[in-house]
């Protein structure tokens, strides 16, 4: 039987990047690919934040060469109301302190890619065959090995046996490999459905008129992303499959295209509507078990992606990354029991994407309640609409009456809305305040030190404590500094 | 408006070549909830007779995305890929 070190299932970012790493670190690897190419079965074109400069140097060192690729520096939402009026466009920009504000001193700001994953994908499946990986396409794996209750090997669906010390399951969210070794069935929740639209258009008149941004619109419909790429765009939105799944899964997608503004929008690019997609999302508070004996699994396959945002394929690099090192560290070891395994979830628990993992519930609850609560999106869009009145400009330039007179119902009009806004807040928005780091939060109190009277005089730690001591938040926080 | 109308059957792209049965449904576990009628873009469940219906020659159009197999809580419906380079090809994504 033929036998390799690592056999790695799947040739998307998580699984060609397992082989790459394994290359590298002198193991023989093999990764299985079910297309004729790598990216043909995606239906998820990337964007890339600002991380992937930390993490994937060489990843996007090579990017710009690609045909679809656009940088994308900003993220512009569009928020509209019940009659599909544009009511409010907010961006997020870059501004002069952004180099402080990314703990990775990149001097990068708010910075992105965005990129097909037809370019992608082979990208990172060529940086594994230069490190010495071997790629099969044309070939769906079907079946594990199991002996003795350890992952030996897969089989081809055409009945070959594959051995190996380690099998990488890279094989997206319905994970045929983790559901064959008996890791689950169905996930049974916490998974999406997103379906999105590809559009051709004029890539100078896309400049023009979005330039390097990446659009949201948000309505009572609820939200739904607009990726530009070099000559196209994307148009997608998630929902969650659950039992209260209500409507058609093109639904969202049809409501943004009634949008006046995004019809303009596409008649200016010359936009071609080509090809519908449909994309299986894991979308969990928490990844499930990523191993069992002589198994690891990574990207989707492992549950993975972002809880607030979705974003996968940094979390498949990552986890594909830190699996394929595990495993050489098992090899090396000459153990590779579900026991010794586990250190794969210690080292993944303990890197970036563990910390983003940790406050998952948090983050799941806020987008889980804008896609199923169409009170939260109604409350957000209101608020927002609201408090964008009272934005400093609009209170000097409202000529509906004498300035002081306007300036005051504002001010009025504020008050009016706070009960509302704080029942809205402590609900929603909150529990995000558990994300806030302890060294944050201790550090902002003591820059508050010197404004409080008494307190200002106490030393740090004295002040410290009686804060802890008034308030219980405070103190779990502190405690954890 | 004609061009923001999405047709399945043009926008979707598929291969050349059997794709083998890769969606297994078991009747007898179907409760008839119809989750996999709503869920699925190609329109390829339908319901008759309180129970669930996949249309025969589903390999050409089905998008793969699994909607059908997470959806179906009595677990009727099991997921699989289709046969090696077979199914759906993404063109523009």
């Amino acid at each position: 039987m033929e036998k390799w070190d690592v056999v790695i299932v799947g040739g998307g970012p998580g699984g060609s990047y397992a082989a790459k790493t394994a290359a590298e670190k002198g193991l023989k690897a093999v990764f299985f690919e079910r297309g004729d190419r790598p990216g043909e079965k995606n239906s998820s074109g990337a964007g890339l934040g600002t991380r992937w400069w930390r993490d994937f140097p060489e990843i996007m060192s090579k990017l710009p060469e690609l045909p679809s690729y656009r940088k994308a520096d900003m993220i512009v939402i569009k928020v509209v109301d019940e009659e599909n009026r544009v009511r409010l466009v907010h961006g997020t920009t870059g501004s002069d302190r952004d180099g402080s504000r990314w703990s990775n001193s990149l001097d990068k700001g708010m910075a992105g890619a965005a990129i097909y994953r037809l370019d992608l994908d082979p990208l990172i499946a060529d940086m594994a065959i230069q490190a010495g990986a071997e790629l099969r396409t044309s070939t769906l794996i079907s079946d594990v090995i199991i002996d003795n209750g350890i992952v030996t090997g897969v089989k081809t669906e055409k009945g070959e046996s594959i051995a190996a010390e380690v099998v990488i399951a890279a094989d997206g969210g319905m994970s045929t490999m983790a559901r064959k070794a008996g890791m689950r069935n169905r996930w049974g929740g916490g998974c999406t459905l997103v379906p999105q639209l590809d559009f051709g258009c004029d890539g100078d008149k896309l400049d023009a008129v979005a330039g390097n941004a990446e659009w949201c619109w948000f309505g009572p419909f609820n939200g739904a992303y607009q990726m530009h790429f070099a000559e196209s765009f994307h148009l997608g939105a998630g929902k969650w499959l659950r039992p209260d799944w209500d409507t058609k899964p093109t639904e969202v997608l049809e409501r943004v295209m009634e949008i006046p503004a995004f019809r303009k929008f596409c008649k200016v690019v010359d936009a071609q509507m080509r090809e519908y997609q449909a994309h299986f999302l894991p979308w969990l508070k928490k990844p499930v078990k990523s191993y069992t004996g002589g198994m690891m699994l990574v990207g989707d396959a492992g549950g993975f992606p972002c809880p607030l945002d979705g974003e996968g394929i940094w979390h498949a690099c990552m986890s594909g990354r830190i699996a394929a090192e595990t495993a050489a560290w098992a090899i090396s070891r000459g153990d590779v029991s579900e026991r010794a395994l586990a250190e794969y979830e210690r080292r993944w628990k303990a890197s970036p994407l563990g910390l983003e993992h940790q406050y998952g519930a948090e983050f799941v609850e806020l987008w889980d309640h804008s896609i199923f609560d169409p009170e939260l999106m109604k409350g957000l869009i209101q608020l927002l609409l609201e408090f964008s009145e009272i934005h400093p400009f609009s209170i000097l330039f409202d000529w509906s009456d004498d300035h002081v007179g306007c300036l005051n119902q504002h001010i009025e009009h504020l008050f009016d809305m706070m009960p509302e806004f704080s029942d809205f807040a402590s609900k929603y928005m909150s529990p995000l305040g558990n994300t806030i780091s302890p060294r944050v939060v201790k550090r902002a109190l003591l820059q508050a030190k010197p404004k409080v009277p008494l307190f200002k005089f106490l030393p740090d730690d004295l002040y410290l404590k009686l804060l802890a001591r008034m308030n219980s938040r405070i103190r779990s926080w502190l405690e954890t500094v | 408006m004609e061009e923001f109308k999405i047709d399945i059957k043009k926008v979707v792209f598929h291969k050349e070549g059997d794709t083998g049965d890769f969606i297994n449904y078991d009747v007898e576990k179907c409760d008839g909830c119809g989750m996999c009628v709503k869920v699925c873009s190609a329109g390829l469940w339908s319901l008759k007779d309180g129970k669930a219906r996949l249309a025969p020659r589903y390999g050409e159009l089905c998008l793969e995305c699994a909607a059908c197999w997470e959806i179906c809580v009595p677990e009727a419906i099991d997921f699989s890929y289709p046969a090696s380079g077979s199914g759906v090809t993404i063109k523009y994504g």
